[in-house]
């Protein structure tokens, strides 16, 4: 609290310890997962590996159940996603430019999923589901999955269209155009980005989803992050799991790049009500 | 001119006016998904498990499945564990937290953009990874214990498995979006207040106590409600990092679905956590409603 008045000549220590705290507890862990994916040997209490080595990338790259669950994870956030932009970006749509009754209950009516402790609600979810045959199959996944983008999807997007520039579509209107074209050519590029960005995270977040998936998906439904929860309990081959983790951590580097513009400027902590 | 607006403005109302079925057909699809994914799983949870029949069949009150919580000694125990680890989490995050919001609000050194970097990354870290991480490192024969016996220090009796497994991944996990949380609720705090009260002699403590923790309390507040929502219930650092007994109410829960197959039971446990839960809830939507409408 000694930086309450900035002083630019001083050294920055309070920052130079928390630099180093955070650097050692959040990069620390993160770093020894990169090292083992990279070891071939690395016996206790050797400080670093005795051996490097790709030998463990191609056994984990070859074995049938890692690609089974990476073509089941992509094609479950590719329908996910592709669901949840076909239902919520026209919804958002109507949100944002549309008066009809009840637009402003139904709209915070999303709120509701975050009211209630997650994995609660998921039990919850997963009761009807067990009434209805869905446990174990693709599309209960899907559903539980769609469930968790819908605020996401719908929120994001919603800003995006009222950040639109309304004189720009009324100028276009006045010249002509027709309302599709107005939209097609004034309304979507502006808008574009940010809901790309909504697009992507909701892809990335469907890829790492963990719990629904195992709770309604389990046995049948194997995803990367389930076969990693079994790599985690019960595989004595520890770099399988580093290989999984530093290859399940691209999409999410994808997503960290593509985030900045949605996370910058505070927008993204207000979304979540700070 | 104003004929041009007039004429421009008159089908722009009529459009408006015709629209409204179709504003409505448009948000049908998520609001049927909403209602019947979220708000019905909610309410026949809580029917199901108060409405119950008995042994002829007949559907009447009965809080029997609630009795057996409150006087079954694991599931108390698996409570207590669930609230120790919502409110050691909680105090950890802020103690944490809060001089890192702090430091980053008002620091003008080049270190604080490193800084706030690293304090978002785990958001952009899956918590499966994080747990697979936390082994390697706080595991047996983990990176800390082969630090510790290269300086001549003895081994560290492992969190993994204990209780403090799940306390030390939650925080790691929750940490970003708290400090976004309360870094957002720091920006509203004027430069010119604290020079003034600086001027007039207060020192950092007081001006920490008087100036920024009155205007800043709301935010503490949404960073807490959002977290202890999250901890109260999460199920996979628990799952993996933590004892199996007792066990959080995340993994007790889905071990009573899927393993015991008793979905009352596991009903019963949903609706108690979020009766445990529900001030948290209704205080975080509250704040998010607040906010959005601005």
């Amino acid at each position: 609290m000694t930086t309450l008045v900035p002083v630019r000549s001083r050294i920055d220590w309070l920052g130079i310890v928390f630099a180093a705290l955070l650097s050692l507890a959040i990069v620390g862990p993160l770093v020894v997962v990169g090292t083992w994916a990279f070891t071939e040997v690395w016996r206790y209490p050797n400080i670093i590996p005795q051996q490097f080595g790709f030998r463990f990338w191609g056994q984990t790259l070859g074995r049938a159940d890692v690609w089974n669950a990476l073509v089941l994870s992509l094609q479950l956030s590719t329908v996910v996603t592709l669901l949840s932009a076909v239902i919520c970006l026209p919804a958002a749509y109507a949100f944002a430019r549309m008066s009809f009754p009840g637009r402003n209950i139904l709209f915070f009516s999303f709120l509701a999923g975050h009211a209630f402790p997650k994995f609660g609600l998921l039990v919850a979810i997963a009761a009807i589901f067990l009434q209805l045959n869905l446990i174990g199959t693709f599309w209960g996944v899907v559903l539980i999955q769609l469930v968790g983008t819908l605020m996401f999807m719908i929120w994001i997007p919603v800003a995006a269209f009222q950040a639109v520039d309304r004189r720009m579509e009324e100028a276009a209107r006045d010249v002509g155009a027709s309302p599709f074209r107005v939209f097609w050519s004034i309304t979507l590029p502006q808008a574009g980005p940010t809901i790309a960005a909504a697009v992507l995270l909701s892809f990335v977040g469907t890829f790492y989803e963990t719990e629904g998936a195992w709770l309604i998906g389990a046995p049948g439904i194997r995803t990367m992050p389930v076969l990693m929860i079994s790599y985690i309990n019960n595989q004595m081959v520890i770099q399988y799991g580093a290989v999984l983790s530093v290859l399940l951590w691209v999409p999410s580097f994808i997503a960290l790049m593509f985030a900045r513009r949605v996370i910058g400027g505070g927008a993204f902590a207000r979304g979540f009500g700070g | 001119m104003s004929e041009v607006a007039k004429a421009a403005a008159r089908p722009l109302m009529e459009n408006a006016q015709s629209r409204r079925p179709l504003g409505l057909l448009l948000v049908a699809i998520p609001v049927f998904l909403m209602i019947w994914l979220v708000v019905w799983p909610a309410i026949n949870a809580i029917s199901r498990t108060i409405w119950r029949p008995d042994v002829d069949g007949n559907v009447g009150f009965d809080l029997s499945s609630y009795a057996f919580f409150f006087s079954d000694r694991y599931s108390l125990d698996n409570l207590a564990i669930t609230l120790w680890t919502t409110l050691v989490c909680a105090i950890l995050l802020l103690v944490i937290c809060l001089p890192i919001a702090l430091y980053l609000r008002f620091s003008r050194s080049r270190l604080s953009g490193y800084v706030q970097a690293l304090a978002i990354l785990p958001m952009f870290v899956p918590s499966i990874i994080l747990a697979f991480a936390f082994i390697r490192v706080l595991g047996p024969n983990g990176m800390v214990d082969i630090l510790f016996n290269a300086v001549g220090l003895p081994k560290i009796r492992t969190p993994y498995l204990t209780p403090w497994g799940p306390v030390i991944g939650l925080v790691w996990d929750n940490i970003p979006l708290t400090v976004l949380i309360l870094l957002s609720g720091l920006g509203s705090v004027a430069n010119q207040s604290i020079e003034a009260a600086r001027d007039v002699g207060a020192n950092a403590l007081r001006v920490f106590r008087h100036i920024i923790l009155p205007r800043i309390s709301n935010s503490i507040l949404v960073a807490l409600s959002f977290s202890v929502l999250g901890i109260f219930s999460s199920f996979t650092l628990p799952y993996l990092l933590g004892p199996a007994s007792p066990e959080m109410l995340g993994p007790f829960m889905q071990r009573t679905l899927r393993e015991v197959q008793d979905p009352i039971g596991a009903m019963t446990q949903a609706v108690i956590a979020f009766g445990f839960c529900i001030v948290f809830g209704l205080f975080y939507v509250r704040s998010v409603a607040r906010n959005q409408g601005k």
